[in-house]
């Protein structure tokens, strides 16, 4: 049907009637105009919503970004001093943000690979003929749909140190390595304790995707693998594998978003923290860019400098979706 | 024999399997429920089960924490940004899916083409939009900067272009105007789709805790996660209260949810297996 409609439309488009090549006078506007105005009447509430508060505010944080911000200051649309590229060469040598990139790729790094594994796994056990199938895929689904700050903060509890119950689950088997400060107290768990939380809540959302590229996958494809002798870890690497790639490659694409713009889950559990020395300087170790963005804004109210580094994270974000979709359009 | 055998064997595995990731996955959520309902003093006692359980935690939250009127403010968001985004999404898909106008391609390139950018980056001019139109502390303030939702534009736009273009033709020639053909044809066929993304949007307002916590900053205009952040960070300690305004704050959803999952795993996941 859409194709069809697209077939009509390029028809159509030569046509007498398009804007501005209307000769001869006419008793009323052709259907084209007619058209045109009736659908931006349509489009006007959506259309004005978003020039305001979507479109515009790209432009005008670049303008934030190039002027100094005064922190007391609430008339923001004037009157700001023009500063040029002051806030990027002090970004660019703001050690904290450097150590913010890192912490982002770390747990970029952390995060895609445990996500697709936990997906994957999730949608092969659900890939059976059982009963209740249903009811345990609404289960591994529900933790996607509910709040991430909420989450964040149920873990804070299982995560704490002495009392909480994962702590004294270690502690029963001998481990008492987070009995002290807790999960979230030390520098070397801290950011894997907020990625597992963050895989356990999202996984049912790569489940589906996964699930249903599986089962799209030909029968006729295993038959013939099980007749020539493949062992089941054989055709689950040489069939469904390669054939789930496009999946693969989406969860590594938005998981990369999610790494840039991970905030809520750092916010409830870790505020950042905790704090590693780094040469000298107090680093947190859950310190991502996005949190960076908020604290600036949101703590400091450093207006200017929190555009220009929203500035640099849209430009990450492009640069990583061009690189993938090259990869994406070579590999599939 | 030695067949069955091994099926009943891999059939157990396989709930084995399913029914411990069920546990983990869900055993936060579990943990949550099982801490609200208990006695303050007994936050870390490590039973599954309290063994005097108390509805005193939710007591307290809802009246002396003001979790009440939290609640309410987040039922008025979230309902009314998602009826009025719903309404402009349905309005737009409308026209990019049936109608040729000019300009259109450009224009949907180019909202499309938004959806790359990472929403951190409307937090700060977004604020500042909102400051200088006076609109800080207000309901004004956390509806309407999301209302043009783009990813649900083109949910819209993908199931509304299924709907056969001869159905809306046939009553034009009836004499029906537009507004009439929208309303009359378009909408009622397009019920599930704008069902699945009042919820999704729903969701999304109700969740949506970083916005509200940035254009409000009096007690009276908190919505649940708001006060919820607020909470925990002027009560540490207070463990079980904590747990049971965790509850309040999933509940509506895991509702919705359990009576109309359908709806969100496909409207969830429809962008992504179609794009």
């Amino acid at each position: 049907m859409p194709r069809h409609d697209g077939r009509m439309r390029r028809h159509e488009r030569p046509g007498p009637d398009g804007p501005g090549v209307n000769p001869g006078p006419r008793p009323r506007p052709s259907r084209r105009a007619r058209d045109s105005a009736t659908s931006y009447a349509f489009l006007a509430p959506f259309l004005i919503t978003f020039a305001v508060f979507l479109a515009f505010p790209v432009f005008y944080s670049l303008y934030l970004a190039l002027h100094q911000v005064p922190a007391d200051s609430f008339d923001i649309f004037g009157g700001l001093e023009f500063v040029a590229f002051r806030n990027f060469a002090k970004l660019f040598a703001d050690t904290k943000f450097w150590w913010s990139v890192l912490m982002t790729l770390y747990y970029a790094a952390l995060i895609i690979p445990a996500g697709i594994v936990a997906s994957l796994a999730l949608a092969l056990l659900l890939n059976n003929r059982l009963r209740l199938v249903a009811a345990y895929r609404s289960a591994f689904f529900m933790p996607y749909v509910l709040d991430m700050l909420v989450v964040g903060i149920v873990w804070t509890l299982i995560y704490s140190p002495h009392v909480g119950i994962l702590t004294r689950i270690f502690e029963s088997i001998g481990i008492t390595t987070f009995s002290e400060r807790g999960f979230l107290g030390m520098p070397a768990s801290a950011m894997p304790s907020v990625v597992f939380a963050n895989v356990l809540k999202g996984a049912g959302f790569g489940m589906i995707l996964y699930l249903s590229a599986i089962q799209n996958i030909p029968q006729s494809l295993y038959e013939a693998a099980e007749i020539d002798g493949a062992t089941p870890w054989k055709r689950f690497t040489a069939i469904t594998l390669p054939l789930v790639k496009p999946i693969t490659l989406f969860m590594v694409i938005i998981g990369t978003i999610g790494a840039l713009n991970a905030f809520a889950e750092v916010y409830a559990m870790t505020g950042g923290g905790p704090n590693i020395d780094v040469g000298g300087r107090a680093l947190g170790a859950t310190w991502v860019t996005g949190y960076y963005v908020f604290d600036t804004f949101y703590t400091q109210f450093k207006l200017g400098y929190a555009a220009a580094m929203s500035y640099v994270l849209l430009a990450l974000t492009l640069i990583i979706s061009l690189v993938n979709r090259r990869f994406l359009r070579s590999e599939v | 024999m030695v067949r069955t055998r091994a099926a009943v064997l891999r059939r157990t595995l396989l709930y084995t399997g399913l029914t411990v990731a069920a546990i983990v996955v869900l055993f936060p959520f579990f943990w949550m429920v099982v801490t609200a309902f208990k006695e303050p003093g007994q936050a870390f006692s490590q039973e599954i089960f309290p063994s005097d359980p108390t509805l005193e935690n939710f007591r307290r939250v809802l009246t002396d924490y003001g979790f009440a009127r939290y609640f309410v403010n987040s039922v008025v968001v979230a309902s009314s940004a998602a009826l009025f985004a719903t309404f402009f999404a349905t309005m737009a898909g409308y026209v990019f899916a049936k109608k040729e106008f000019v300009g259109k391609d450009k224009v949907f390139g180019f909202l499309l083409a938004s959806l790359m950018i990472p929403g951190m980056m409307y937090v700060v001019p977004q604020f500042a939009i909102i400051n200088w139109l006076g609109w800080m502390n207000s309901y004004k303030a956390m509806i309407i900067p999301h209302l043009a939702n783009v990813f649900g534009l083109f949910l819209m736009r993908q199931y509304m272009m299924t709907i056969p273009s001869e159905l809306l033709e046939a009553a034009k020639i009836d004499g029906a105007g537009e507004w009439q053909v929208f309303r009359t044809i378009m909408v009622p066929l397009s019920i599930p789709i704008i069902a699945t993304l009042f919820l999704l949007t729903f969701q999304f307002h109700w969740n949506n805790f970083l916005w509200q916590l940035i254009v409000t900053n009096v007690e009276r205009l908190y919505t649940v996660p708001v006060g919820l952040a607020m909470f925990k960070s002027a009560h540490e300690e207070l463990y079980t209260l904590k747990m049971a305004g965790s509850c309040i704050s999933v509940l509506p959803i895991a509702a919705l949810f359990f009576f109309a999952q359908r709806y969100f795993i496909e409207g969830m996941t429809m962008g992504a297996l179609k794009g």
